[in-house]
């Protein structure tokens, strides 16, 4: 009985090991495309080897019909877009697909959003051969899969659509450039502005912010709504991001051009520090937990604190929580060198291992392009790339805001690999100032060394 | 002789042989799994924790760098930094988490009305998902949350005034305070002796929420399996309630009691996930933890944006691995001593 068994065991294993087998042929044959007949066997690879095959068509001699941004681009072509975001974010690139399916109408896009830990699904996608074609791009994508190949260089389809590098706001490639070339596209942007509640103001006794304030005539308005008003006077907290437009603004920056020294302990750096710190000692500078707040935005919706700075996510925020509150936005203060403003942006770049190069770098080339920025500055959702078309903002506090980015000492807060580590170098050292832990001199020494440190290994 | 003895023997060797070829075969699929999933991969990680990996370009072999940066950066954001913090960490939740949970076990082993229903309660903590925990937690431990307001009310009945305090955003170390209300200070480039910070010790009484049921319900279980009869002898013998919990309930423990104690370190040392959605590590590193860290290298994630260090990541995850192996292994000892096995 029991040596009877045996074949019948050793038959089911077989079947499931078979079957496994046949499991890892299929994705194998799904890999290279055009592979022989050994692919025809499983249902599945016949299904995604079909794509491929409608590929053959040769690109160089498309007619009118191949060509989108300019570009020869691969006809049937289908390639994948994958970005982060919320609903809203989401609807504004349908609405952008779709007017890419207007223009191109030979390539279809599947829009996969993966709203939550982008960065580290996308990370572990591209480590297994299984990223998308277009993607988001940020600082740390730019270093994770730039700076090891897994992005296209954009140049030769930007000379193809026609676009330039010079059409951008200056800072905005920053980011995405590596050894002159260009990894990915602007696809938006953000900076601080100084937001203020008129009625605060107005309590208080002092004249309403203008552009033309500077860092002290902050401070002397922070300090009259503290003595004058029972709510808070200026609202910042422990934050590079923050800390940014004061440093620039005083000739300060967190590290060398070339990302290879930190920079601060330099006059900049330290006296924009002392400043800040000076007025969080006296209280007219407070944190949003100090006042009972999430963050200074939410201080300004609950009429907590007169003044802070934020971005031009404060539009929507205020529009939909709070609704009732009258609040405005004028640029930056200046400080001793002229203004200056800390700019965020994103990028859409192109997977280097993509099928369809062509018709990815036209598609991305189409959405950060001059229309599709147009459209989508329509919506109020974002500010356009080129400066040339800022004027098509709408919202008076948007437009106040975005001013930032022009200014001549505005730049992004990139300083190479480990970006992230200098920047929370300094946010630390705020938070050590904050607290009474440590004087400005004594932090910023720590930060020094920490930053020095990130940048040394980022090399 | 010999020719009759030889044909049993030979057919009872075939039949052990056939037996063990099924068993083999029976087992294969698992062991395949566990061959290509975790041994495999184990051996990988160990490899790469000798070069320098950056998930794309090809490992690089650096010998004992990694291991010698991990441990000799003693730097506030450090990986030695992460170890001090676990340890504290491992030291209070361990013996807090398996008290309570003996603690509760032996309540719902007394006849209770509706003990069922108290069971039940007492054990939701640990199915729910602990995302879902730290997310309730994060609001319950804000300024203005529900903690504040208890302990505000409370003081206020005894005319006392209690300042709110940001639970998941205060560095101050336990050992600070008090040297504090000494009026000492412990400055903060002394952070081993500032001890375990707020937000630590806030995040150590969400693990023990959730993790003391569990093990609640294997000291149930145990409770249940001591003899009834040990006890009528004892109480013949005159032993009061408390002798014998003393020396029939704990002894008759101990056996599960090693395994709460094991499993509770290995979880404690493993920290991660209330970190990483409640303070990523801060404020001022002082919840930094090992696992978190090796998160962030592997990853890039450090401050937000760095190289990804695969490599940095490994070594570090295999020193920890050896860390929680040691603290095993003495706890067996000390544990299991004196212990009849069963």
């Amino acid at each position: 009985m029991k040596t009877r068994q045996l074949p019948i065991v050793v038959a089911i294993l077989a079947m499931v090991l078979g079957a496994c087998g046949g499991g890892e042929a299929a994705t194998t044959a799904d890999g290279t495309a055009t592979t022989d007949g050994a692919t025809a066997t499983t249902d599945g690879a016949t299904a995604t080897t079909g794509g491929g095959v409608a590929t053959t068509a040769p690109a160089g001699g498309g007619g009118a019909a191949g060509s989108c941004m300019g570009i020869a681009a691969e006809e049937g072509a289908t390639i994948v877009f994958s970005g982060w975001g919320d609903e809203t974010e989401q609807q504004v690139y349908r609405d952008s697909i779709t007017r890419f399916n207007e223009a191109c109408p030979g390539i279809t896009v599947d829009y996969q959003p993966v709203p939550a830990d982008f960065q580290t699904q996308m990370k572990a996608a591209f480590a297994g051969g299984e990223g998308p074609d277009v993607i988001y791009v940020d600082d740390q994508l730019m270093t994770a899969l730039g700076r090891t190949g897994q992005l296209l260089p954009l140049d030769d389809f930007m000379a193809q659509a026609g676009v330039t590098r010079e059409e951008f706001i200056p800072s905005l490639l920053t980011i995405f450039t590596l050894e002159d070339q260009t990894y990915a596209l602007p696809k938006d942007w953000g900076t601080l502005g100084l937001i203020y509640l008129p009625e605060v103001i107005e309590a208080a006794g002092i004249e309403a912010p203008t552009g033309d304030w500077t860092w002290a005539d902050l401070r002397t308005a922070a300090q009259a709504i503290a003595a004058n008003t029972d709510v808070g006077g200026f609202c910042q907290g422990a934050d590079w991001a923050r800390l940014a437009p004061w440093a620039f603004s005083h000739g300060g920056s967190f590290a060398s051009e070339d990302a290879t020294q930190a920079m601060l302990t330099d006059a900049g750096v330290i006296q924009a520090a002392t400043l800040v710190a000076d007025m969080h000692e006296e209280g007219s500078l407070v944190t949003a937990a100090d006042v009972g707040a999430g963050w200074c935005g939410e201080a300004i919706g609950k009429k907590l604190v007169g003044m802070t700075l934020e971005g031009g996510w404060m539009v929507n925020f205020m529009n939909n929580d709070y609704p009732d509150v009258d609040w405005s936005a004028v640029s930056v203060p200046a400080g001793p060198e002229g203004k200056a403003d800390v700019i965020f942006t994103n990028g859409i770049g192109v997977n280097a291992a993509t099928e369809f190069p062509n018709a990815a770098a036209a598609f991305a080339l189409f959405v950060t392009g001059r229309d599709n920025q147009a459209a989508i500055t329509e919506t109020g959702f974002a500010y356009p790339t080129r400066e040339d078309q800022l004027s098509l903002i709408t919202n008076e506090n948007d437009l106040a805001i975005s001013e930032g980015g022009t200014f001549d000492l505005t730049r992004v807060a990139f300083w190479g690999s480990n970006s992230g580590r200098v920047n929370d170098a300094v946010s630390k050292a705020l938070e050590r100032i904050f607290l009474g832990e440590q004087d400005v001199a004594a932090a910023f020494q720590q930060a020094q060394e920490e930053a020095q440190l990130a940048l040394d290994e980022a090399a | 002789m010999a020719s009759t003895a030889a044909p049993p023997a030979r057919r009872v060797k075939k039949r052990v042989r056939n037996e063990t070829a099924v068993a083999y075969l029976f087992l294969s699929p698992y062991l395949l799994v566990t061959v290509v999933f975790t041994v495999g991969i184990v051996a990988f990680a160990l490899y790469i924790s000798f070069t320098s990996y950056n998930l794309f370009e090809s490992p690089t072999w650096v010998g004992l760098d990694n291991y010698r940066k991990a441990l000799a950066d003693t730097g506030p954001s450090g990986f030695l930094r992460s170890l001090v913090n676990v340890f504290w960490y491992v030291i209070t939740v361990v013996p807090f988490q398996t008290a309570i949970a003996l603690m509760l076990a032996i309540v719902l082993n007394t006849p209770v009305r509706a003990q069922q229903f108290f069971r039940t309660v007492f054990y939701g903590p640990s199915v729910t998902s602990s995302v879902v925990i730290a997310s309730i937690f994060l609001w319950l431990y804000l300024k203005t949350g529900v903690i504040n307001y208890v302990f505000d009310q409370t003081f206020s009945l005894f005319g006392a005034q209690w300042t709110a305090i940001e639970w998941l955003n205060d560095p101050r170390g336990l050992f600070q305070i008090i040297a504090n209300a000494f009026g000492g200070d412990i400055p903060s480039d002394q952070w081993l002796f500032r001890g375990p910070s707020v937000t630590w010790l806030a995040l150590m009484a969400l693990n023990i929420f959730t993790t003391a049921p569990t093990f609640m319900i294997m000291y149930l279980a145990a409770l249940q399996d001591v003899p009834p009869t040990l006890y009528e002898a004892a109480s013949i013998d005159g032993a009061s309630k408390r002798q014998q919990f003393r020396s029939i309930t704990l002894p008759m423990l101990r056996p599960v009691t090693l395994l709460i104690v094991v499993l509770g370190t290995i979880g404690s040392f493993q920290v991660f996930d209330q970190v990483k959605i409640l303070t990523s590590g801060g404020p001022l590193n002082t919840t930094l933890t090992p696992v978190y860290l090796v998160y962030s290298e592997a990853l890039g994630e450090v401050g937000g944006g760095s190289v990804i260090r695969m490599g940095l990541a490994s070594a570090m995850a295999f020193v920890l691995a050896v860390i929680i192996f040691i603290f095993a292994f003495i706890q067996r000892r000390y544990i299991e001593s004196g212990t009849e096995q069963y």
